[in-house]
């Protein structure tokens, strides 16, 4: 009897576990469809209410910029998952600003972590779920637009207009250029902001200092040259790397071709390229379809053919650390990357592993190499826009306390404590007044260069003081010798073309196609660049014909056609 | 009449039923766990396969999302027009066919085999040696296969160079790469795959064993004879089983397998379902893809069980 009675009781009990199972698994499900559905139908009679009376709800809604009740908001920040690094939710910076927006908005903030490398996909699923952050960090503008056209975006628009008095920071800090930088033209609609790039350097090119004087070689400063470095390298195998000769890779490339060997495929554009045609062309951020690249690549797959490249490039996938470990151990003469690469991560960036690996002369300089057809080293650059776009998903239902955040987190004093910290900890005040960065560890350690992961608004230094900030540039990298940080940033700033602003409105054809795409034009870079010479051109017209066939061409045509509807029979921008 | 006819036995029916559930209520009670969650988590998510036939917003309701034009079929004419499903359709089935054909054979030669070991002891250590790595995920074999397979630093190649060999592009030339994913998938099931067989194999009488030795058989006659068919229904069983995964992919091996430069015969449904669908946004298409994927496989599964019926096997069901 005692032991059918057991039997019962624990039957019972595993249907009551599956019961709540159940329950939650419909909690999370459920939401995906029917929550958001309440919740923008909610937004959206709200909206119409805003338009109507903004102006007065803010006022009545905050007393001295304080909500009389305290609002919860949660924000996105990146996890890079660093060695060392700390709970990128819960650190001192973190801490900062939670007591801050508390103390000046009486809004509780929430950081909500999202995986670096895979923060498109992240985002997406957070999105689809309904549990996405509050506010929402991205470089993927396409992304942001897929999501609009399904109804999952706020528009920012009456945000920003209506509490301009309340966001000060902000417009001083961004500018209209940052905020409009999205808007529609047709019906002035801002599905995101755009954070603002301090420095709009983008990518340099590195190069063993250490090697070129063993080899007693100058530093290349045409695309011959550096050719000719290249073999200079790999035939000196022996005497630059010893009994590790076989591991010396002239010049590293990743499976992100585009990226990285941009400063090569951009000297081969025509540098009097028309505005029109660089938009037109435009849309891969690699440069895929603009006339030239594929030169540039013929040159790569020369190179590749010669044994002058890594030869298992393509084997390895984002976010993989094989290719900066080989770097740190010295087996890599040249490489591009952006521009301050080498330098970054304080104690772990790759110079000062060089130095503890390989020796203290051991270090990578930038270099000017690859020429194009006017003499020039012409170099696509940012504008202050084009970095991280900021978005509020339509679950968001605290739109001002989150408008209030970025404020908050726009004030010059705290992009500056943010982004260096406590004096003595991770920063020292030298002799001319620069403020030195210094590698640190524990729970001061910044698990973003300078923070950028809070500073959602700014990507670069930016100190409460514009002298000071060009004054400390150079010693913003922990570890790094000032003058090599400053030689790259001149370099990266020589012949530099600013990106302008081409907004013709949405561009139909580009949503819902932005990961495909990005996908194939890997493919069609990596099998390039590793095709037989002779087959060069067939697999690069083959791949490139699929490219544009998957939505490559429709994109083109289509930006081609608005931008005659804009800006009618001109090339130029006005 | 008729109606009290019919009744009578109608009663006693229920009453032995009655009767019945009495005895065993606690059975079925049991049973209502592994049926509550084949509920939840089979059944009702069939209802966002309409998805498939709708256009998807994130923000919307499953039944109020509008319906996808050309009568809801929208997306499964997307689908057969784009070359990328197509490919990746074709590359399914092509290395779901070849993991059939080297991968459901290994097992079975596997443990015939093991069955004719006399070796007690060396027979348990062979055993658990193959079954290890049944229980290493996809992606560390494929960074093993990284590791020991890459051209230039992989240990394999380099073993082949300094014996004056060429570099062998297993992972970066589209043949090399069909022949390293299938050999790494048999090298991953065929140990475990064996269990289910040596139990059958164990299940046969020795005494046709006995029998087959006083008339003189051999010991490849007895495997032929009497080991083969002994298991030959465990062996349809595991076919129609397989066969009806010929459309399906599991996810992992294929994604870590994968890279740019042999993606033309890498990319399968679920990676493909992957990318445009989750990373591209695009979950109507892929919904369809899926609802097609599951479709062909439950006539593939019909089809095989028929099959084996007609053969005289007696199918699963």
């Amino acid at each position: 009897m005692k032991k059918k009675l057991m039997a019962i009781l624990l039957a019972g009990a595993m249907v009551a576990l599956t019961a709540c199972g159940g329950g939650k698994a419909d909690d999370s499900s459920a939401p995906s469809t029917d929550a958001p559905a309440n919740d923008s139908q909610e937004a959206d009679t709200s909206n119409d209410a805003e338009d109507a009376a903004e102006g007065e709800a803010a006022t009545s809604e905050l007393v001295d910029g304080k909500f009389a009740e305290t609002r919860h908001i949660t924000v996105e920040v990146y996890d890079r998952g660093n060695d060392g690094g700390t709970d990128p939710t819960n650190n001192m910076y973190t801490e900062y600003i939670k007591k801050g927006m508390l103390e000046d908005h009486n809004v509780e903030v929430e950081f909500v972590k999202v995986p670096r490398w895979t923060e498109v996909e992240e985002v997406n699923n957070l999105l689809a779920a309904g549990t996405a952050p509050d506010i929402c960090v991205t470089y993927s503008y396409p992304t942001i637009l897929t999501y609009a056209d399904m109804g999952g975006v706020l528009d920012l628009s009456g945000y920003v207009e209506d509490y301009k008095a309340e966001l000060t920071n902000l417009w001083d800090w961004l500018g209209e250029t940052n905020i409009y930088w999205d808007k529609d033209p047709v019906d002035g609609t801002i599905w995101a902001i755009e954070g603002k790039l301090a420095v709009n350097n983008r990518i340099n090119t590195f190069v063993r200092k250490d090697w070129l004087d063993k080899l007693e070689l100058k530093a290349p400063t045409t695309t011959e040259e550096f050719e000719a470095m290249l073999v200079a390298f790999e035939e000196n195998k022996d005497t630059l790397l010893g009994a590790d000769a076989d591991k010396l890779i002239p010049y590293s490339v990743s499976y992100d071709v585009g990226w990285r060997a941009a400063t090569l495929i951009e000297s081969f554009i025509d540098p009097d390229i028309t505005d029109k045609e660089l938009y037109v062309n435009g849309y891969d951020d690699r440069k895929l379809t603009q006339n030239g690249t594929k030169e540039a690549v013929r040159l790569l797959n020369k190179w590749y053919n010669q044994g002058l490249l890594w030869d298992n490039f393509a084997l390895y996938g984002s976010g993989d650390t094989t290719e900066d470990d080989m770097m740190k151990a010295g087996y890599v003469g040249a490489f591009t990357h952006n521009w301050d690469y080498p330098f970054r991560n304080g104690d772990d960036s790759i110079n000062v592993n060089l130095q503890r690996n390989v020796g203290e002369d051991a270090c990578y300089i930038a270099i000017d190499p690859f020429d194009d057809a006017k003499g020039t080293h012409t170099k696509y650059v940012s504008s202050t826009a084009g970095d991280r776009k900021i978005f509020f998903p339509i679950t968001n239902d605290e739109p001002l306390a989150c408008m209030l955040y970025l404020d908050w987190i726009s004030d010059p004093e705290h992009i500056q404590y943010l982004q260096i910290g406590d004096e003595g900890v991770t920063h020292n005040v030298l002799d001319s007044g620069a403020i030195q960065t210094v590698a640190a560890t524990g729970d001061p350690i910044m698990n973003s260069g300078m923070n950028i992961d809070y500073t959602i608004t700014c990507n670069g230094l930016h100190l409460a003081s514009e002298e000071l900030t060009k004054l400390s540039q150079a010693y913003n990298y922990g570890g790094i010798d000032p003058d090599i940080v400053a030689e790259a940033d001149k370099i990266a700033q020589t012949d530099a073309v600013p990106a302008k602003n081409v907004n013709v409105g949405a561009i139909e054809a580009e949503a819902n196609i932005g990961d495909t795409l990005s996908a194939k034009r890997d493919q069609v870079y990596d099998n390039a660049v590793i095709a037989a010479e002779a087959e060069f051109d067939s697999t690069w017209d083959s791949l490139l014909a699929d490219y544009m066939n998957s939505g490559g061409q429709a994109i083109m045509d289509e930006r081609a056609e608005k931008w005659q509807a804009t800006f009618g029979d001109t090339d130029m921008l006005p | 009449m008729a109606k009290a006819k019919t009744s009578k036995p109608a009663v006693k029916k229920k009453e032995v039923t009655r009767s019945y559930l009495k005895r065993y209520w606690q059975l079925y009670f049991l049973l209502a766990l592994p049926l509550l969650y084949l509920l939840i988590f089979k059944y009702i998510p069939m209802v966002y396969i309409q998805i498939a036939f709708k256009k998807y917003s994130i923000v919307q309701n499953v039944w109020e999302m509008p319906w996808a034009k050309n009568h809801g079929f929208e997306y499964f004419i997307k689908a057969f027009g784009n070359n990328d499903f197509r490919r990746a359709l074709r590359n399914t089935i092509g290395l779901n066919l070849l993991d059939l054909l080297i991968g459901f054979p290994a097992p079975i030669i596997f443990a015939l085999i093991l069955n004719e070991l006399c070796f007690k002891r060396f027979k348990k250590v062979v055993q658990t040696v193959a079954y290890m790595p049944h229980f290493l995920s996809w992606v560390i074999i494929a960074s093993l296969a990284l590791q020991l397979f890459a051209p230039g630093e992989g240990l394999v190649n380099m073993v082949v160079e300094r014996m004056g060999g060429t570099s062998i592009p297993f992972l970066n030339d589209p043949a090399h790469w069909i022949g390293t994913y299938i050999g790494m998938g048999v090298w991953q099931n065929f140990g475990w795959g064996s269990i289910v067989y040596l139990a059958a194999i164990a299940g046969i009488n020795s005494e046709l064993y006995e029998a087959a030795s006083v008339d003189g058989a051999g010991r490849f006659r007895k495997m032929w004879h009497i080991t083969l068919p002994g298991i030959k229904p465990t062996i349809v069983v595991l076919l129609i089983m397989n066969l009806g995964n010929i459309l399906g992919s599991n996810f992992d091996r294929p994604f870590a397998f994968q890279n740019n430069l042999v993606m033309n015969v890498a990319d399968v449904i679920s990676t493909y379902v992957y990318r445009t669908g989750i990373k591209g946004l695009q979950f109507s298409l892929t919904t369809a893809v899926g609802l097609f994927q599951s479709v062909v496989g439950v006539i593939f599964l019909l089809g095989a069980n028929w099959l084996s019926r007609k053969l005289g096997e007696r199918g699963i069901w």
